[in-house]
Parts: structure tokens; sequence; C-alpha cells
């Protein structure tokens, strides 16, 4: 290292303070990611969870079912979670279809599933001619989409994997929307298609032909001609009048529409755990802020001597401050590092356990402009935990430190 | 910039020249007391003085006065051409870096620094580091072959001669040892002195030692008893 400058001295000697203080060091530097990876996670998971949930809706615009919640209509009918809250008609599918300003409408029917992944049914056209996001339909990983009067699956990509599904495979659907050994159908489905992850809750389903669920042995006549929703993509004003028409004057069927604001209901509800983790956050951003002041301090503390050593070698007051500042920066830019590191392991836990318990792909956890400004935080934060004995160190006086011995 | 005239002035002859010095401290109880009353204190440039005292006597507080760590209540310093009294303390820092070694009793080495990065430190400190200077200097203590060593893995004998060198290393023109054969054993303490005085010799600076210890004190040709310097009567002190 270069001692040559009065700024390549102050390096040398943060970096041989590190060398010498490694472990108060490390802990610090340990207890500055710890506070900044939690600090960021919270705020990041809780901001992308809602961001996700709103684009996993599958490029549908409203979803129209029985009478009863518009939260619980599209947990059911996009996010496969919840029971579904009734039936509609097949006419009142047909009625929709061909109302003017309905681009798309696709019924689908549950009721069943298979080791605890459901059987969505559904019209094969939705694999051929729906976006599920701007520009991207579904696409095959291998096989073909199943035939409207078939027994025949088409597997999302999540159950394929968890469940091994090959074309090819059979298996025999279990009744309900919870695994149940004793509920099994006699009905046997071969798998003829495997579906490209897309990140949303579809590749957690397998899906059938609608007439499947309908038809399915074990199951009630009245199932044969009902849907339990239907999905529906809009264009112009359809959604305003289509609103009037179902929620306002009608009584026979609910329109969540649109889609994005009965999530946002759902995401309000959580407003107070919103709020408890929000409190959490900054508790930690205070706790470690606290943390880095005493760690900074305790090492400085340690170091009070060799600052002594330092002055009476003539070195100024500056160079003492810049050195204790420069140890501070170093602790800090390696918690701030640290907290970017825990925050993207948090980050892959998370996501891990989101797209298990509901199949949406948590987004924007790489790192964006806010990770910036709290990386930045982090270093402001740890230096300033520096200042602090810094400013006490330019303030102390030389000669008590170095102990005269007569 | 401060600059130091290491020759004689035309003022004065002596290189160090302390008057009317006086330093006390404030006592818990709101009294004072007086630690440091020097009337007159002269030195010579390249001369070598042992002062001899006991401890507790103020001697370090004497020497922390000349070295500009400690600011004086009253008098004047002056080294070479320089009044310390008068500079601020930055200024004393760069004397204090440029002009002057220090050895101490616990030698102050820093501990996470090798034997020659403690010398390399001191030449950054004072504005020219140099390596092979360094390594010299370490050579002529007889540590050459220690320089990659952290003081925890030195003796205390060696432990002094990376000081010696240390308080070398920017070629001072004074050198202040407060107690410097304090923790060594006779045969270090010996050695010790004879390389102090030998290197200051050779380089013509001015050395300054105090010590409680006679037998140091008899390795000079020129000695002082403290109380002959310092007029504080600290068994009497003021309020």
């Amino acid at each position: 290292m270069n001692l040559n400058s009065k700024f390549g001295l102050i390096c040398f000697l943060s970096f041989k303070g590190l060398k010498q203080h490694i472990f108060g060091s490390l802990l610090a530097a340990f207890s500055i990611s710890l506070a900044g990876g939690l600090f960021l996670s919270t705020l990041k998971i809780q901001k992308q969870t809602q961001t996700s949930f709103n684009n996993a809706s599958g490029g549908f615009d409203a979803v129209l079912g029985a009478r009863g919640s518009k939260l619980q209509l599209v947990l059911n009918a996009l996010f496969h979670l919840d029971a579904s809250p009734g039936n509609l008609s097949w006419e009142q599918y047909e009625l929709i279809k061909n109302t003017p300003g309905v681009k798309e409408a696709y019924p689908i029917a549950v009721g069943d599933n298979y080791l605890g992944y459901r059987l969505v049914g559904t019209d094969p056209q939705l694999f051929y001619k729906h976006e599920w996001k701007e520009g991207e339909k579904y696409k095959l990983r291998s096989g073909r989409v199943f035939s409207e009067m078939a027994k025949e699956a088409l597997v999302g990509s999540f159950v394929a994997e968890r469940l091994n599904l090959k074309i090819g495979d059979r298996f025999q659907p279990y009744h309900g929307l919870n695994f149940k050994e004793d509920t099994q159908h006699e009905d046997v489905y071969v798998v003829v298609g495997l579906l490209e992850a897309t990140g949303t809750p579809s590749d957690k389903v397998i899906w059938i032909p609608i007439k499947g669920i309908q038809l399915m042995e074990g199951h009630d006549a009245e199932m044969a001609q009902s849907v339990s929703a239907v999905l529906l993509s809009l264009k112009g004003a359809a959604g305003f009048n289509l609103e009037l028409k179902y929620n306002r004057r009608g009584n026979q069927a609910t329109l969540a529409w649109p889609v994005a604001a009965s999530l946002a209901s759902f995401f309000e509800k959580m407003n107070w755990f919103r709020g408890v983790l929000q409190v959490i956050a900054y508790i930690i951003a205070c706790v470690g802020i606290l943390m880095v002041a005493s760690t900074m301090r305790s090492s400085m503390n340690e170091r009070k001597r060799d600052f002594a050593i330092l002055r009476s070698l003539g070195a100024s007051r500056w160079v003492v401050t810049g050195v204790i500042l420069g140890h501070a920066l170093i602790i800090s830019l390696l918690g701030a590092l640290g907290s970017l590191l825990i925050m993207q392991g948090i980050a892959l836990v998370t996501q891990q356990i989101i797209v298990e318990q509901t199949g949406v792909l948590l987004g924007g956890m790489s790192l964006q402009l806010v990770d910036l400004w709290v990386f930045t935080g982090v270093l402001v934060t740890g230096s300033l935990g520096g200042l602090w004995s810094a400013v006490s160190a330019y303030r102390s006086d030389l000669a008590s430190n170095l102990q005269p011995t007569s | 910039m401060v600059h130091l005239a290491t020759k004689r002035t035309e003022k004065s002859d002596s290189f160090v020249e302390v008057k009317e010095l006086k330093k006390s401290f404030s006592l818990k109880h709101g009294k004072n007391l007086s630690v440091i009353n020097v009337p007159s204190f002269c030195l010579g440039a390249g001369d070598q003085l042992a002062i001899f005292g006991g401890s507790g006597s103020g001697k370090s507080t004497f020497l922390n006065l000349l070295a500009g760590i400690l600011t004086a209540d009253f008098g004047s310093i002056r080294i070479g051409n320089i009044d310390i009294s008068a500079l601020s303390e930055a200024d004393r820092d760069v004397v204090r870096s440029k002009f002057m070694g220090y050895v101490f009793q616990s030698f102050h080495l820093l501990q996470g620094c090798t034997a020659l990065e403690n010398i390399l430190v001191t030449m950054s400190v004072g504005g020219s580091p140099n390596k092979e200077k360094a390594r010299d200097l370490l050579s002529r203590v007889g540590m050459s072959e220690k320089e990659n060593f952290l003081p925890a893995q030195l003796s205390m004998g060696q432990q002094q001669r990376v000081g010696i060198a240390r308080a070398l290393a920017n070629e001072p023109k004074l050198i202040l040892a407060d107690e410097p054969t304090g923790s060594l054993d006779p045969e270090n303490s010996k050695q010790s002195i004879e390389l102090l005085k030998s290197l200051s010799s050779e380089r013509e600076c001015s050395l300054i030692v105090v010590s409680h210890d006679r037998s140091v004190v008899d390795r000079f040709d020129s000695s002082m008893k403290w109380e002959e310097i310092n007029q504080a009567d600290m068994a009497n002190n003021e309020s």
C-alpha cells in the first residue's frame, strides 16, 4: 500500500485496524448486514408481493362467478386458492361470451385434484389464443394441448416437476380441492402436454377439458351444465357496463372487475400486517444504527492507545479522525454488501415459499434503485457510527492516553 | 511550513531553550497541582543529557511539554529557531513529526503493524516514507531479521530497539526518551542506552533521557537532577 500520501496512510492504517480487530469488525459488519438486509427485504417483499400478484392475473381483466365475494372469486378462479363461491349456468357463460365488448371468455370448472394439485377444466382455446401476459401466449415444453372431448391433461410446469409427470403418464383424479386418499375417481386421464413455466398460478394446475370436470364420475348431474367461473378479457368500456349489469342491477352473478381492484382490497385488508412489518423494519433499522454506533465505539475504544501513539508521532487530529472514519467506512461497506446478500437470501427463500403456496413468482427481487438507496443509507449510517467515535478521538487528550510514567 | 534551524543561533547558543515554564493540573476538589516550574533550561545542538528524578515528579510532563504534546500555562520553549509554545496544535504536530523522535518506557509500538511497518508509518507521518531507509534503521538496531514480526512476537528488548529505530525514522534533531529502560532487564537496558547514545551522536541530534534509574544516568557524560531543573514544590502545592 502506498504510504506516500496522507490518504494512503489513512487507508493503510484503516485496513490494519480492520485486520487487528477482525472479530469485532466482522461482528459489526454482520450486525449492519442483518439490520440492512432485514430492512430491505421487509420493504421489497411487501411491495413486490402486491405487484407480482397484480401481474399474475393471467392476462384477464375480469372474472364472472356466482353471487358472492369478488376477492374469493379472483382467488379461486385466477390464483387457484380458496373454495369456489358457487357455480354459474352454462347459459350465463354463453350470454357473457356473446356480450359486445367481451374479447375473450373462457369457462373454468374446479372441484377435483390430483395429489393435492388442482384440476381445472377449461376450453383448450385458452392455450391457443389467450395472451397470459402482453405478447405472451402459453408455450408447450412438450406434447400438445388436450382435446375438447378426451380424458387428456395438460400439466403446469410446477406440478410436472413436483409430481414428475411425463407425456403418456396416466392418473386418476381425486374428488375435492384437497387431497384425500379415499376420494379417488374412476376416470383415468393421460398426460398429453407439459407447459413451460410462466411464473403465474397456472403453473400449479393440471388443465383438463371442461367436460372432464363436468362429467367426472361421481359428480352430480347439475354440474354437467354449470361452470365455476368465466375468465374475461374486455375491450373499451365493457367493464363499466358489465359492472352495472351484474353487480348493481343484477343479483344472479358477481363480476370481479378490475381484477387489480379486487386484489387491492385483499392487500388493504392486510394493511395492519403491512403496518406491523413496517414498524418492525424501522425498529430493526434503529437497532441497526445503535448497533453500528456501539460496535464502532467499542472497536475504537480498543484502539485508543494506537491513536495516541500516532498523535505522539506527529499525526494530526485529522489523520486519526480519517483512520477511524476509514475503518468505519470499510466495516459499513462490508455491512452494506452483506445487506444485499442477506436480502437476496431472504428473497430466494420467500420466493420459493410463495411459489409453492400460490404459484406466483415474485419479480423485482433483483437489484434495483431502492437497493442503492439502502446501500448508501447503510454506508452513511455506519460512517455516522464511526463519526461519533472519531469526534470523541479528535477531542480526546493525547497525553492521558499515553499514560506518563513519572 | 515549519523550518528548523539546526545550528546554534546568534540569539542563543542553545538548541533547546526553556524559560519560566509553568504547568499545573486541576484536581477534583478545585485545587491546582503545580507540576512544572522550570525557570531556565538549555541544551546545545547535538548534546546529550540525562535527567535523574523520582517517579511522579513531573519528568514525563516536562518531555510532553517539550514535544508539544502538552501546552504550558506560562513560559516559552524554543527548539532551534522555533518557539513551540507559540505554535498552534497543528504546527506542533508538524514539528514533532519532522524534527523530534520520542522513545517511551512501554515502547508504544502500533500492535497491528510489523516492525518495518512501524518505521514506515512514522516516516509517512513525517512525509517521506522510504523502505530502504527503514530497513537500514532496523539493521542498525540489529532487527533486520525481525522486520516482519509484530510487536507481540518480539521480546521487550527487541521492541525497544524498534522503538529507538522509530524515533530516528524522520532524522530528528531532538530525541526525547522517557524512561526508555523502565521495562528492560539490565543487559537490554545497557544495550538500549548505548544504541540510543551512539545513533544520536552519529546523526548529530540532541538527546534528552529522563530516568529514575541511577545506572542509566551514569552512562551519560552530562546529567542533571530533576530537582535542579524543576522548582515546583509538589509536596506543598498552593490551592
